[in-house]
């Protein structure tokens, strides 16, 4: 149902389209001056309107709120028990044949025919109706309509997509905006998984806060409250944002308190609930935001632990024995769930996955030493499993839970622990030189140019249980170093030969020219040479002594 | 999954093999053990009840890391605590030094750490009094200085450490006692004020 649901809105709105629809119905609708509106209250009782609260003037504001948000209650109960019933029913119909999230491809079709035939008769509905008696008619319609509600499923859509035009934002249901939005975004599969996550997740909120029953209401009325707020203050930092969901923490935690003498266990499950849901909601716009330089550390720190992949458990002082299977496996084990961590929507799933992952690195310490493991043993064997697994957008994670986590979780208990332990891993990781290895600095740089790696010196000495696959390719690698080695020995030796052979020519060239310089080869002309010693030695008192004529006629 | 609600972090901080976990080991499971550990899986981070009058509270005991290459991150581990225990290893003076450097730090970034200097290893002492290698009054004269709590232990025994823990949860519940006093005083109730999320109005 919601997929149709989805399907009609992300065509007719990216939200800002529809508001600038809605602003162009409203004021053809009122007819009132846009310029005055902003000065009087709409509801034109005379009084001075506020933008802060939609244009009214305060008592309007708060009837006009009040009521739009009775409303909006009602409807969330009653659209997340509809939901509800047809997850059930989808369920059942699928799971019985399938797995939870794969419908089979002809169920699949089936739905998306549906989809269409049921858009297109709506749309048609729609676009009849506001040409035939315009926006005020609709507006009628949806009064009327809104007897139906529940009873006609038809009208309940359109009523919806009515509502997204004619209601001022503040008044819409949350969750509609998360469908909205979830049209909006690329990849369908994926926002199909999400909001049917979204979905599930607020269920079981309802279902939760049932169980508080006055408090729980008054709960659920400052969720919806709060995510309109933040809707509000999407153009906020970060920083900002996540002061106002830590104030919100504090807040209904201590309301609950104090109000409601809810007792402290029942407190921390409740905010675990909020937490929950409000994080489950909040996610796409407050992880990894574009205003932040977050995915900038994660690219810096992911590309950091890449140059890092040749650092050994050796040098960083992990007791820990992959040798053993059972180790072994726990590795991989905790290596899982910290790189599992980033598919989780909610702080408080991601530091569980920090703690399974740290109870995991306990085992493989406890197996590998048969003692239980102190910090001094710990901190290294994660910081081993963060350098093996290098999780996903990790700076991104951390962030996101430091921001959005209930503080009292992170602060102090064992899931902080392990949280603070993770941040200072990443810490090391990015600080870490040739010194906390206890390598020369020489060996770190290369080891970080990528000239050598530690690991080849010890393929001799593995232990002999090592998978023989493994060897025989580290075996290779050695075989294929040496011979590229070799190769290289052979073109700089060639390099060598021809610098050599040119030198030898240039060399030769050279002298030949020095001789051909030192004497030059003069070749006078015949006639003249023949002529001069024939003629009568005009020049003869220039020659030089052993040249004279004297000596010949002696 | 998350384990018990805690009050306050207590965080543990000292040299490599200055005996933190055996001291953690021994508070919360009455033993000292020499070879193989049985039932624990990890000593890193512990929550403990203990009984302050009519009162109770959960203390974490955080153990951190003491060697000296993760010693630029140990601000990260000490954020927030209420209370540190520095130890120190009676029979090594090095340790001693190292300690003084982790009071340093938690004077300047943690201001509302309350700080207990705990000397491990004292039944060695007992053995034999020539291994002391940490005087006992320089210390005391330190402890002073700093306005911090001493104590010296033995984990094998349990001599002091019941103690040690006893002190710092008492002293947790009386400042804090303390400071919703101070609070209080103030008049104004800031839950109320501090919440944007219900909207108030002139017109009733």
């Amino acid at each position: 149902m919601y997929f149709y649901l989805k399907h009609v809105k992300g065509d007719l709105s990216a939200p800002r389209r529809s508001r600038r629809k809605k602003m162009s119905l409203k004021s053809e609708r009122r007819g009132i001056h846009v310029d005055q509106s902003e000065l009087l209250c709409k509801k034109g009782c005379g009084y001075y309107g506020n933008p802060a609260w939609q244009g009214f003037c305060s008592k309007c504001w708060r009837e006009e709120y009040h009521k739009a948000r009775q409303k909006q209650i009602q409807e969330d109960w009653e659209l997340a028990e509809r939901l509800q019933r047809e997850e059930e029913e989808a369920f059942a119909s699928s799971h019985s044949t399938q797995g939870a999230q794969s419908l089979t491809f002809s169920k699949f079709e089936e739905k998306k025919t549906n989809e269409k035939t049921r858009k297109v008769t709506t749309v048609k509905k729609f676009f009849s109706a506001s040409s035939r008696t315009g926006a005020k008619k609709v507006a009628q319609e949806k009064n009327l309509k809104q007897g139906q509600l529940g009873r006609e499923r038809n009208a309940d859509n359109i009523l919806r997509d009515l509502k997204e035009i004619f209601t001022p934002s503040w008044e819409l249901a949350s969750p509609t905006e998360a469908e909205i939005q979830e049209a909006k975004a690329p990849s369908p599969s994926i926002n199909r998984q999400a909001s049917i996550e979204t979905d599930r997740v607020s269920k079981e909120f309802i279902e939760f806060l049932k169980t508080y029953h006055k408090p729980g209401q008054d709960i659920y009325k400052q969720c919806k409250m709060f995510l309109e707020a933040m809707h509000h203050k999407r153009e906020l930092s970060i920083e900002e944002q996540s002061e106002c969901a830590q104030d919100f923490y504090q807040n209904v935690a201590e309301k609950l308190q104090t109000r409601w003498k809810v007792s402290p266990e029942r407190v921390e499950k409740a905010m675990d609930q909020i937490e929950k849901y409000i994080m489950t909601r909040l996610y796409k716009y407050v992880f990894c935001p574009e205003t932040t330089d977050d995915e900038k550390k994660d690219l810096v720190v992911q590309k950091r632990i890449r140059a890092l992949h040749w650092v050994t458990p050796q040098m960083l002082c992990v007791p820990v024995n992959e040798d053993i299977p059972e180790v072994s496996d726990m590795v991989v084990k905790a290596i899982t769930d910290i790189i599992e961590m980033d598919s989780k929507r909610v702080p408080r799933d991601k530091l569980a996955c920090i703690t399974k992952c740290s109870k995991h690195i306990f085992n493989a310490i406890k197996i590998t030493k048969n003692e239980p493991a102190s910090a001094d043993d710990f901190l290294p064997t994660l910081i081993y499993i963060v350098l093996k697994g290098n999780p996903p957008r990790l700076q991104s994670n951390i962030q996101y839970i430091t921001r959005f986590c209930n503080p009292s979780r992170l602060m102090t208990g064992e899931d902080g622990y392990y949280f603070t332990n993770l941040c200072c891993a990443v810490a090391f990781i990015e600080k870490l030189d040739a010194q906390s290895l206890n390598l020369s600095q020489e060996d770190f740089d290369r080891y970080m140019s990528g000239q050598t790696s530690p690991k080849k010196q010890e393929s001799e000495n593995w232990s002999p249980d090592v998978c023989l696959g493994v060897k025989q390719m580290y075996k290779n690698l050695d075989l294929l170093s040496q011979l590229n080695e070799r190769q290289e020995r052979i073109v700089s030796e060639a390099k060598k030969l021809e610098r050599d052979l040119i030198d030898w020519t240039d060399g030769i060239t050279k002298e030949v020219q020095d001789i051909v310089e030192k004497y030059p080869l003069e070749i006078k002309p015949k006639n003249q040479a023949l002529a001069a010693i024939d003629s009568e030695n005009v020049e003869n008192d220039k020659l030089p002594p052993p040249l004279q004529p004297q000596v010949y006629a002696g | 999954m998350s384990g018990p609600r805690v009050d306050a972090k207590v965080v543990l901080l000292g040299k490599e093999y200055v005996g933190k976990t055996s001291l953690v080991e021994r508070y919360v499971h009455q033993r000292f053990l020499v070879g193989p550990y049985q039932n624990t899986i990890g000593a890193a981070f512990v929550a403990k009840v203990i009984a302050v009058g009519d009162r109770a509270v959960t203390l974490g005991i955080w153990d951190t890391a003491g060697s000296e290459r993760y010693e630029a991150m140990s601000r990260i581990y000490y954020r927030g605590a209420r209370a540190a225990i520095v130890c120190y290893d009676l029979t090594d003076g090095s340790s001693f030094e190292r300690a003084k450097f982790w009071v340093n730090e938690l004077q300047t970034f943690e201001e509302n750490c309350r700080i207990y200097l705990c000397g491990t290893k004292s039944d060695l002492l007992e053995e034999d009094r020539r291994r002391r290698g940490v005087d006992f009054h320089d210390v005391q004269d330190y402890a002073d200085e700093i306005k911090a709590e001493l104590f010296e232990t033995s984990s094998k025994t349990g001599q002091s450490v019941d103690e040690l823990f006893q002190k710092v949860a008492e002293d947790y519940v009386r400042f804090t006692a303390f400071q919703l006093m101070t609070e209080e005083k103030g008049g104004i109730d800031l839950s109320q004020k501090s919440s944007p999320y219900f909207y108030s109005c002139c017109h009733h």
